[in-house]
C-alpha cells in the first residue's frame, strides 16, 4: 500500500530557496497545503510567483529546503512526487503540432490513465472543448489553449493541482465552470488547489487562503476566516491586498 | 535608416543574454577547456602539416579541385545557416506587429548575415595562407586571398539564394500547422501510441500526427532507397559485403540523424510529468531508430547474401550503427532545439576522434565515451532542474 496517498498534506515546502543563474529569486518560503486547501498565491510582477511554482514543479534546481507533494520528496523521488500534482502548462509551451486529443492522450499515457479520467466531471464538455479537440493546438485562441492546459492537469485526478494565472484568457463560462470544477474538488477533500493569479477580486471567493509574495518571500498571509470576513465587504480584501503590495519594501510577516 | 541593425542588436542581445544566464564555472570551463582544446588542435595540425608538407604541396588535385570545392561548399553551408539565422530574427512574430515590409526585413537579414560572414572570411584566409606558409607553399598570400574569395561567393550565393526565398516567416508557425478540420485519421498513430503517446508527431511537428507529403521528403525517400539499392545490387555483383555494409552503416546514421529530434525534452510538459529523462529520450529515439534500421536492412541483407561467410561484417556494421546511433542521440539531446549544431558536432568528433586514434589507437574512443557520457549526465540535469 502507497503510504503517499493517505497523506492529508497534499504539498509541504519547507524553508524553499531558489536562484535564476546565481541570483537568489525565493527564499525562505515555508507552506503546507492540506486536501481541501484552495491557496492563492499573490504578489506584482517579478515578486517570484513563477519561479516558486516552478521550484514546487520542479523545473528548477533548488538552492536550499526541500518539497514534498503528497508526501513524496521531490528531490529524492522526482517522478513519484511529479506524479502527484498537475499544472496547467503555460499556453506557449503546449506543443502546438498536437491536435488538443492528442496532448490529452500524451499527458494520460505518462500518468497511467484514461483520456477522459477526470475528477467526477467531463471538463472537455463543461469547457466546450469537443468541437476543437480533433484539431491542432496551433488553431487554438488563447482561451481554448487554457482550457486544454486544465483539462491536462485536471487527468488523472491528481492530489495537487496547480493554475499558474492559467484562469486569466478564460471566457466567463468558462472561467465560471473552471472555478465551479475547483470548488467541488475542494469540498471532496481529496484534493488541494494553488492558484496563481493577479484578479485579486477572484480570491475571496474562490480560495480559503491566499499569501502575498513580495521580493522572493511571504509578505502577507490571510486564511479561511480573514478571507470570509473580506468577502462580506466588497472591495475589503482587495483594499489590503493593495495596501500590504504599496507597503515599503521592510516586509513584515503577519 | 535606424532598424537596418535591428537584427545584428537582437543577435547580439540574445548572445549577451545566453552568456549571463550560463554560470561562471560553465563559462570558465568553456573558456579555458575550449581555448586549450583548440591551442592543442592547432599545434597538432602545425605539426601533421610540416610532417606532409613536401606531399601537400605537389598534390595537384588539392590544390586544383579539392581545396576550392571544399571551401566553395563551406561558404554555401556556412551562407546558408546564417542567412537562416537573421531571418528567423528579421521575421520573429514578436516583430510581426512593427510596419516594416517583407523587403526592408530580408535587407535587414542581409545586413546582418553579411556583417556576420566578414569575420568568417577574414579566418579562412588566415586559416589557408598560415597553412600554406607552414608547408612553404609559394604564393601564400595569394592562396589566402582566393581562399577568401571563393569561400565569400559561396556564401553570398547561398545567403542570397535563401533571402531571396524568403516572403514569409521561417520556421514552421501556427499557420503552417493549419490542416483540413476532421476527416483523416493520423496514420502515424499505429507507431506513435505507445507510453507517452505522440511523443513522435510532437517532435516532427506532424499537424495533428498528419504527415504532409512534400516533394523534399519524396526526394530523401527516392534519394536513399536508391542508394541502398545500389549499394545491394553492387555488394551482389561483386559478391563482396564491402558496398552494401558501408552503405547501410552511414544510410542508417543519416537517416537517424535527419529524423531524430529532441526539443520536447525541453519542454515543461513532459519535465512537470512524472516521467524519467531516461524513459522519455529512449521514446523519443524509437522512431528514429526504427527507421534507421529498416534502411539498413536491405544492404546488410544483399551483403549477406553476397558473402555469406562473412555474416560478421554486416552484424558487426549494425551494431556501430545502433552505437553511433546512440551516441548521436545523446548529441542531439544536449543540443535539443538546434539539430544542426548537434549533427555538426557529432560529426566533427567523430572525424577528430578517427583522426586522433590514428596516432593514439583505439584508446582514443574512451575519451568519445567519456564525452558521449558527459553530455548525457548534462542533458539529464537539464531536465531535471532547468
Amino acid at each position: 500500500m502507497d503510504s503517499a496517498a493517505d497523506c492529508p498534506e497534499a504539498l509541504a515546502v519547507r524553508d524553499l530557496s531558489a536562484d535564476y543563474g546565481g541570483h537568489p529569486v525565493v527564499g525562505g518560503i515555508e507552506l503546507t497545503l492540506n486536501r481541501g486547501d484552495v491557496l492563492g498565491l499573490l504578489g506584482a510582477n517579478g515578486s517570484g510567483k513563477s519561479t516558486l511554482l516552478k521550484a514546487i514543479t520542479g523545473q528548477i534546481r533548488l538552492f536550499g529546503g526541500s518539497v514534498a507533494v503528497n508526501g513524496v520528496d521531490l528531490a529524492g523521488a522526482p517522478e513519484r512526487a511529479k506524479g502527484g500534482f498537475g499544472l496547467a502548462i503555460d499556453v506557449p509551451d503546449l506543443p502546438a503540432a498536437l491536435s488538443g486529443r492528442q496532448y490529452l492522450q500524451l499527458v494520460a499515457s505518462i500518468r497511467g490513465c484514461a483520456e477522459d479520467d477526470w475528477p467526477g466531471v467531463d471538463v472537455a464538455e463543461r469547457l466546450s472543448l469537443k468541437r476543437w479537440i480533433d484539431r491542432p493546438i496551433a488553431e487554438y485562441s488563447l482561451g481554448t489553449r487554457a482550457k486544454v492546459a486544465i483539462a491536462a492537469a485536471l487527468l488523472g485526478a491528481p492530489p495537487l493541482l496547480i493554475f499558474d494565472e492559467s484562469l486569466n484568457g478564460l471566457d466567463p463560462l468558462a472561467a465560471w465552470e473552471v472555478k465551479r470544477v475547483i470548488l467541488a474538488l475542494a469540498a471532496s477533500g481529496r484534493h488541494a488547489v494553488i492558484i496563481s493569479t493577479h484578479v485579486v477580486e477572484a480570491v475571496p471567493g474562490l480560495c480559503n487562503r491566499a499569501v502575498l509574495l513580495a521580493e522572493g518571500s511571504i509578505a502577507r498571509e490571510w486564511d479561511a476566516r480573514q478571507l470570509a470576513e473580506a468577502s462580506h465587504t466588497p472591495g475589503a480584501f482587495e483594499f489590503h491586498v493593495m495596501q500590504a503590495l504599496s507597503e515599503p519594501m521592510s516586509w513584515r510577516r503577519r | 535608416m535606424r532598424h537596418d541593425k535591428l537584427v545584428l542588436t537582437l543577435l547580439w542581445r540574445e548572445l549577451l543574454a545566453g552568456l549571463r544566464s550560463m554560470r561562471r564555472r560553465d563559462l570558465a570551463w568553456i573558456a579555458l577547456g575550449g581555448g586549450a582544446l583548440l591551442a592543442y588542435a592547432i599545434a597538432d595540425v602545425f605539426v601533421a602539416l610540416r610532417g606532409t608538407a613536401a606531399a601537400l604541396r605537389q598534390a595537384q588535385m588539392l590544390w586544383t579541385i579539392g581545396l576550392p570545392a571544399a571551401l566553395l561548399s563551406l561558404g554555401c553551408l556556412s551562407g546558408n545557416a546564417f542567412a537562416g539565422l537573421c531571418l528567423s530574427r528579421a521575421f520573429a512574430p514578436f516583430l510581426k506587429a512593427l510596419p516594416l515590409s517583407s523587403a526592408e526585413r530580408r535587407r535587414m537579414a542581409a545586413v546582418a548575415a553579411v556583417v556576420l560572414g566578414i569575420p568568417l572570411v577574414l579566418t579562412i584566409a588566415t586559416a589557408v595562407g598560415l597553412g600554406c606558409a607552414v608547408i612553404a607553399k609559394p604564393l601564400a598570400p595569394v592562396w589566402a586571398l582566393g581562399a577568401a574569395i571563393l569561400f565569400a561567393a559561396g556564401f553570398g550565393m547561398a545567403a542570397g539564394w535563401r533571402l531571396r526565398r524568403a516572403y514569409e516567416p521561417v520556421g514552421v508557425g501556427p499557420a503552417a500547422l493549419v490542416v483540413e478540420s476532421g476527416a483523416r485519421r493520423p496514420w502515424l498513430g499505429a507507431f506513435d501510441r505507445s507510453r507517452p503517446a505522440w511523443l513522435a508527431s510532437w517532435a516532427w511537428g506532424l499537424p495533428a500526427g498528419r504527415v504532409r507529403p512534400s516533394w523534399l521528403l519524396i526526394g530523401a525517400a527516392i534519394l536513399l532507397g536508391m542508394a541502398a539499392s545500389l549499394a545491394a545490387v553492387t555488394s551482389l555483383i561483386h559478391r563482396s559485403t564491402g558496398p552494401a555494409t558501408m552503405t547501410g552503416l552511414a544510410g542508417g546514421l543519416l537517416v537517424f540523424m535527419l529524423s531524430a529530434r529532441f526539443h520536447p525534452l525541453g519542454s515543461p510538459v513532459l519535465r512537470t510529468a512524472p516521467l524519467g529523462f531516461a524513459k522519455a529520450w529512449l521514446r523519443l529515439a524509437r522512431l528514429p531508430l526504427q527507421l534507421s534500421v529498416a534502411f539498413f536492412l536491405l544492404p546488410a541483407g544483399a551483403a549477406l547474401a553476397a558473402e555469406p561467410s562473412a555474416w560478421a561484417v554486416p552484424v558487426a556494421s549494425g551494431l556501430w550503427l545502433l552505437i553511433l546511433n546512440g551516441a548521436y542521440a545523446v548529441f542531439a539531446a544536449y543540443f535539443m532545439t538546434a539539430p544542426f549544431v548537434a549533427a555538426l558536432s557529432f560529426l566533427s568528433t567523430i572525424a577528430y576522434t578517427s583522426y586522433e586514434s590514428l596516432e593514439y589507437g583505439r584508446t582514443v574512443l574512451i575519451g568519445f565515451a567519456a564525452l558521449v557520457l558527459w553530455l548525457w549526465y548534462r542533458a539529464q540535469q537539464r531536465y531535471r532542474h532547468g
